[in-house]
């Protein structure tokens, strides 16, 4: 299992989400067990071509992830994963 | 320069801490930091900056003191609304101390200006409030050589960090675009006006600020250049993640593309053209109304700007617009408002792309605002 936490800001599209224990072997599969939770959530985190949003970027034990493209770093039992996204405001 | 008794008096309680003394006090009087936005993030930085004794600041800005600002912005108060917000900071923060030098820079920063101001300076903190502005002064300090000390923030959450600075062994850090190559689709994050920040959530994350622009200028410490500070203050949650420079990056990759400043509201999905299909003014929609003709009049606003005043219409705020899209008619005009024109206009787009077959779809141009120019001054926008 990996946690999973979300920037607060995605509160505005997805109001009930909290962190969540998944299963996932790699950070494509973790996005698809959110997806089942929140739907919807896949759309806003990828393109249509399955790379990450070049506006979002998710953190795997406090470092960047690496293939944004097919999202295949992997993920061990008990890993953190983040997923925020850029802000504008000042 | 060196100081003067008086400025060793004013900064004694530096002159005493440890590993600090007279040479980087000095380092902060002959150090010239631009200041980019005068807002929520920029009243911290500003008035820090301005107290421990940066010799010259440059204040950047083109707007005017709105009331709604000062529930954050604690550089201004009630008599200041109306007045610009560059010329009222430096004001209040010359009487704060004399020492410092301001240079005024009441305009917006664009990609014609940025890289001449930029260039007067050492360090560049960047509190603005909009994705165009903060893709330009990255690009603008890359292409110059300048570190920028960036912060940003949204309801409960901050960011900071310390792009494009070398360190001590010569090693230059990531920037902005490693973290994040290229700005969200217009609507996909709402900026603090349409989402709300916490009053006090500016003071925390601009004085984090302040202190790496201190770090960057005197050498002390651990800055935050290859680090992203995260913290959510509803939760009392922060994290330091570590970033790192992309091979990718357009700026300053392995093979980079970008040699100039390029148009960054393009760049950031933004157009300003009109729309003579889809606009329609204050005067049209009056027109419409005094008529009696049969159209869906749609207010895309949040609960707490509706209930302070509105036109009528239906209530459907634009984040749980696609929920509601059975509502919205296909068999007469239907016109969405919002305060400004951003929210319908973004409203259109967004059932657009949800492959609906509507082909009826106006907006306010102007929003509420040139409503109450137009037709109603008293409307109350919140």
């Amino acid at each position: 299992m990996v946690k999973v936490k979300f920037t607060s800001a995605l509160k505005q599209f997805f109001p009930d989400l909290s962190a969540q224990e998944l299963e996932g072997a790699s950070i494509k599969e973790v996005i698809m067990s959110i997806e089942s939770i929140y739907p919807g959530m896949q759309d806003y985190l990828l393109e249509e071509d399955g790379s990450l949003r070049r506006h979002v970027n998710i953190f795997v034990r406090g470092e960047m992830m690496v293939d944004r493209h097919r999202l295949s770093d992997t993920l061990t039992d008990g890993d953190e994963v983040l997923i925020f996204q850029a802000l504008s405001g000042g | 320069m060196a100081l003067s008794n008086q400025e060793k008096l004013r900064y004694s309680r530096h002159l005493n801490l440890p590993d600090f003394g007279i040479r980087t006090q000095e380092k902060l009087k002959n150090a010239k930091v631009l200041v980019v936005g005068t807002g929520g993030l920029g009243a911290p930085l500003l008035q820090y900056l301005t107290a421990v004794g940066v010799g010259t600041i440059g204040v950047v800005d083109f707007d005017v003191i709105d009331e709604s600002n000062l529930q954050r912005q604690v550089l201004f108060g009630i008599e200041d609304i109306g007045k610009s917000k560059t010329t009222v900071a430096i004001a209040k923060l010359r009487a704060q101390n004399p020492f410092v030098h301001f240079i005024e820079y009441n305009l917006k920063l664009e990609a014609s200006n940025a890289l001449e101001i930029i260039s007067n300076f050492d360090v560049v903190a960047d509190g603005t409030d909009n994705f165009p502005t903060r893709y330009l002064v990255n690009d603008a300090c890359v292409l110059t050589g300048k570190p920028n000390v960036y912060a940003s923030i949204y309801r409960f959450e901050g960011q900071v960090s310390v792009f494009n600075w070398t360190n001590r062994e010569g090693i230059l850090g990531p920037n902005y675009r490693d973290v994040f190559p290229t700005p969200p689709p217009p609507g996909m994050i709402p900026n603090c006006a349409e989402g709300g920040v916490l009053g006090v959530l500016p003071g925390i994350i601009g004085s984090i600020q302040a202190s790496e622009v201190i770090k960057v200028i005197t050498g002390m410490g651990v800055s935050l250049s290859g680090k992203l500070f995260l913290m959510d203050v509803l939760d009392f949650s922060n994290r330091t993640l570590n970033i790192k420079r992309d091979p990718k990056n357009p700026l300053n990759g392995e093979k980079p593309v970008i040699k100039a400043l390029i148009d960054y509201d393009s760049f950031c999905g933004i157009t300003n053209d009109s729309n003579d299909t889809i606009d329609l003014s204050p005067i049209e929609l009056a027109r419409w109304r005094q008529e009696g003709q049969d159209f869906q009049l749609i207010d895309v606003r949040e609960a707490y700007e509706f209930e302070a005043g509105n036109i009528g219409g239906q209530w459907m705020p634009l984040g749980e617009l696609a929920a509601s899209v059975n509502l919205i008619d296909k068999n007469r005009p239907v016109v969405f408002l919002c305060k400004s024109g951003k929210r319908s206009a973004q409203a259109i787009e967004n059932i657009t792309s949800l492959g609906a077959d509507y082909s009826n779809l106006r907006h306010l141009k102007g929003g509420l605002l040139s409503w109450k120019d137009e037709v109603d001054s008293d409307l109350l926008l919140i």
